[in-house]
């Protein structure tokens, strides 16, 4: 206590210099009017450059929620969207029972969002890793989307990740997809070169489609439900034996730039799969 | 000691009366005014209590203030030159001089005095213009004020040491 005295004592006019510095400084900015506008534009710039700072850094963090979110309202809009549209091609019977049935169809399917831990381009096949595994209700055999398309299909799971085979996979990847609006299908490949184009083969000779039509899944593979985006129709060959046609398809999937993906279980897949098995076993049965 | 504050304060009230009747009103080439009452803080001698220097500058820049109406401005500069004086004048002290040692010509000389009074006239006015002038952006405005307002005070101040000299 006494030492704390005399400290005080002995700074004593430290003290008192802050405090009439304060006290002019008060008087300085309050009774001037200059120096306080001054002072008061100043503060508000800094301020206001703090204030931007941060909220650019908050924002950027939330951008991966964001993000996230967005990639699966595109997805489901997306489908609505193609539901809707045929939909109103079809639109002979009472628009609105045919609307609940079809969104009822759509909330069968129950999406996973995930991201992509592992991503390749330059291999004839390519693998994806994601960061959702069968902890979170991801099974081999589940297709796997992102808001701007197709991606792929779930090859196997761990607890935690899952590797997917994509669409730009030479061997492996099958896809059933058919031509928007005309319902001709086809199975989607990869030649192993662009990662941008793949080809639909299998399509029928006597299908009327044009250039820079659509391309999108048709819904029969169980893998994924009708109407995801796969592509646009390029280029439109013969396949090599004259039989079908072969579409060249610009893919709307950038898998240079893929992040956020959706995987999408279905639960009518087990049935689906069994039942298919059933058939099978029993025609081999017959045979 | 109360002939020494009576005089003290004798020459507070003709500095402050000398300031705000006569030199407040001078500005040479619109920026060279003379700030002659920072001569009351730098001759404050040697030993004489901080805090006292401190309230005496405080209160004659309260004053000033008052007649030119910028509250704060001359307060908050004498108030930190009054805070600088002690230690700096200590720089220049001989070593066997009386411990009241006054800083003047007569007592440090001539050359001494000059870094003395030059530094703490122009650390004054450089304090005085940045928060007059509050920004530098006019920075050739400021600076001349600066060196304008220090040289005339300077000038006033060494007219006073002759003058005191004789």
């Amino acid at each position: 206590m006494k030492n704390l005295l005399e400290f005080l004592l002995k700074h004593f006019h430290w003290f008192l210099f802050v405090i009439l510095e304060t006290i002019s400084v008060v008087l300085l900015f309050q009774y001037n009017s200059y120096q306080n506008s001054v002072w008061f534009s100043t503060a508000n710039v800094v301020v206001g450059k703090f204030y931007e700072w941060n909220s650019a850094v908050e924002s950027f963090f939330s951008l991966t929620k964001v993000n996230e979110d967005l990639t699966l309202r595109n997805f489901y809009l997306e489908r609505q969207v193609t539901q809707l549209r045929r939909l109103y091609g079809e639109a002979t019977e009472d628009l609105s029972v045919k609307e609940r049935q079809e969104l009822e169809f759509l909330s069968q399917y129950k999406l996973i969002p995930a991201k992509v831990v592992t991503n390749e381009l330059h291999r004839a096949n390519n693998l994806i890793t994601i960061n959702k595994g069968e902890s979170d209700g991801v099974k081999e055999g589940m297709g796997v989307a992102c808001g701007k398309g197709v991606v792929g299909v779930v090859y196997s799971t761990s607890a935690h990740y899952a590797i997917v085979i994509p669409v730009l996979n030479v061997n492996s990847s099958r896809i059933s997809c058919a031509i928007r609006g005309h319902g001709y299908f086809g199975v989607l490949r990869w030649d192993g070169k662009d990662a941008g184009i793949a080809y639909v083969e299998d399509i029928p000779r006597h299908a009327r489609f044009k250039r820079g039509d659509w391309v999108e899944t048709n819904g029969y593979s169980s893998i994924f439900p009708a109407g995801v985006l796969v592509g646009q129709i390029k280029e439109v060959y013969n396949s090599r034996d004259g039989l079908s046609y072969r579409l060249q398809v610009r893919l709307t999937t950038d898998f240079g730039n893929l992040r956020d993906v959706v995987v999408i279980s279905d639960n009518t897949i087990a049935e689906r799969l069994r039942i298919m098995q059933e058939a099978r076993d029993s025609l081999r049965i017959k045979n | 000691m109360t002939i020494d504050l009576l005089k003290r304060a004798g020459w507070f009230i003709v500095f402050v009366l000398v300031q705000a009747m006569v030199l407040g009103r001078i500005h040479l080439f619109n920026c060279a005014t003379p700030l002659l009452y920072v001569y009351f803080v730098t001759s404050f001698p040697r030993n004489y209590p901080k805090w006292g220097i401190l309230l005496w500058s405080f209160l004659l820049g309260l004053l000033i203030d008052t007649f030119s109406n910028t509250p704060g401005l001359a307060s908050a500069s004498l108030t930190l030159v009054a805070a600088v004086q002690p230690y700096y004048f200590e720089l220049f002290v001989p070593r066997d001089s009386v411990d009241d040692l006054k800083p003047a010509m007569s007592t440090l000389g001539p050359l001494k005095y000059t870094y003395y009074i030059v530094v703490l006239v122009v650390l004054y006015c450089l304090v005085f213009y940045s928060l007059e002038l509050f920004n530098f952006f006019n920075w050739t405005q400021w600076a001349s004020c600066v060196g304008g307002s220090a040289l005339i005070t300077l000038l006033l101040i060494y007219t006073f040491e002759i003058a005191k000299n004789k």
